[in-house]
């Protein structure tokens, strides 16, 4: 018997313990994860309290007009959304005509996939993000307000508190190398895998 | 292409949890890191070019997982993968000395080793999953040969 065939056999008899429903159990939390790079910063907790502001939810009763906050602003836009993908226009404060994509699924806990709805993608674009300038930059934009966080990386993670009295938000940024929020806790980075 | 994820469980978890196991050893660790691999794939809205493509993107997931929970010093103390091993239903006594054999060698050699004999990958291929160079996975299967034919001696064919 070969080597291989040998080694095949011997490891044949190991067998993950759970199953599929734990995974989807697991995932049915609050805790988000965006499947974008982004850098790692410092261990010390980042407090950006917000006083206070509008924040639009879903405008509803028009499909495609919405409101969202895009660095920094409340912002018009049309939603226009095909099967979970959606093309969000708008003008930017230079007045110029801008355009961002994007989209999802969601597993459902009888297993089959649906596409987001309206809500959850202007949920999704509500959510915290990440940018890092040409000159190196980053800065963490939620609702209304922006956090320079460059130079508050720890050996590449950097902990953020989003609140604006309402809402917090615990956001986890890895240096170029994504970023996740929660609702609970903030997200262990060894949880964003950057290919 | 894309797999449900519930399709992909299906067909990769336990190649998954054995990957995890070749780097951590226990159990409860292996179990672990398949179930965040899963979520991470659940999560991530990811094409691939196809099935081949998927199964090693969850693989070197799955390595990478297993080896930040060995570093994780809280980790240290769990089950052994002795006991663990003594639970498993080897087919053959030589099995159980080869498993033995294996999970006796050094991290970096069992890796390699279980990727080439286990997933049939090449040292190429290996070595794009691991993030090493064709070299390094080629010196590493060789010493891992080597100390599994020092161990296993005439149970183990000599093969490069």
């Amino acid at each position: 018997m070969t080597n291989e065939a040998r080694y095949k056999r011997a490891f044949s008899t190991l067998h993950a313990s759970g199953n599929f429903m734990e995974v989807k159990t697991m995932n049915n939390t609050k805790k988000r994860y965006v499947p974008k790079l982004a850098a790692i910063c410092a261990a010390a907790a980042l407090v950006l309290a917000l006083a206070g502001g509008a924040y639009a939810a879903d405008v509803g009763g028009v499909r495609h007009a919405v409101q969202v906050w895009l660095h920094g602003d409340l912002t018009n836009a049309t939603l226009d959304i095909q099967g979970g993908e959606y093309t969000l226009t708008y003008t930017d404060g230079q007045g110029n005509a801008q355009e961002r994509g994007g989209g999802g699924i969601v597993m459902e806990a009888d297993g089959s996939e649906r596409p987001l709805t309206e809500g959850e993608i202007v949920e999704q674009l509500n959510s915290p993000e990440v940018e890092y300038g040409e000159d190196g930059a980053v800065t963490v934009w939620w609702r209304g307000q922006q956090l320079d966080i460059t130079d508050k990386f720890d050996g590449k993670v950097c902990y953020v508190k989003l609140t604006d009295g309402a809402e917090t938000v615990y956001l986890t940024v890895k240096y170029h190398g994504g970023y996740g929020w929660s609702n609970e806790d903030y997200p262990d980075p060894s949880d964003f895998y950057a290919e | 292409m894309r797999l449900s994820a519930a399709q992909a469980y299906e067909k990769y978890a336990d190649r998954v949890f054995a990957v995890a196991f070749s780097v951590c050893r226990d159990r409860a660790d292996a179990d672990d890191v398949t179930q965040d691999t899963f979520m991470r794939y659940l999560t991530q809205d990811q094409n691939y070019r196809d099935e081949e493509h998927l199964k090693a993107w969850l693989l070197r997931v799955a390595v990478n997982r297993a080896k930040d929970l060995t570093r994780a010093f809280w980790r240290r103390n769990r089950v052994s993968w002795e006991d663990t091993m003594a639970e498993l239903p080897f087919e053959e006594p030589a099995d159980r000395d080869l498993f033995a054999a294996v999970m006796d060698l050094p991290e970096k050699y069992r890796v390699a080793i279980h990727l080439f004999y286990y997933e049939d990958y090449s040292i190429a291929q290996i070595a794009v999953l691991l993030g090493l160079r064709e070299g390094t996975v080629k010196s590493r299967l060789s010493r891992g040969r080597t100390l599994l034919k020092n161990t296993l001696m005439e149970d183990w064919n000599d093969d490069e």
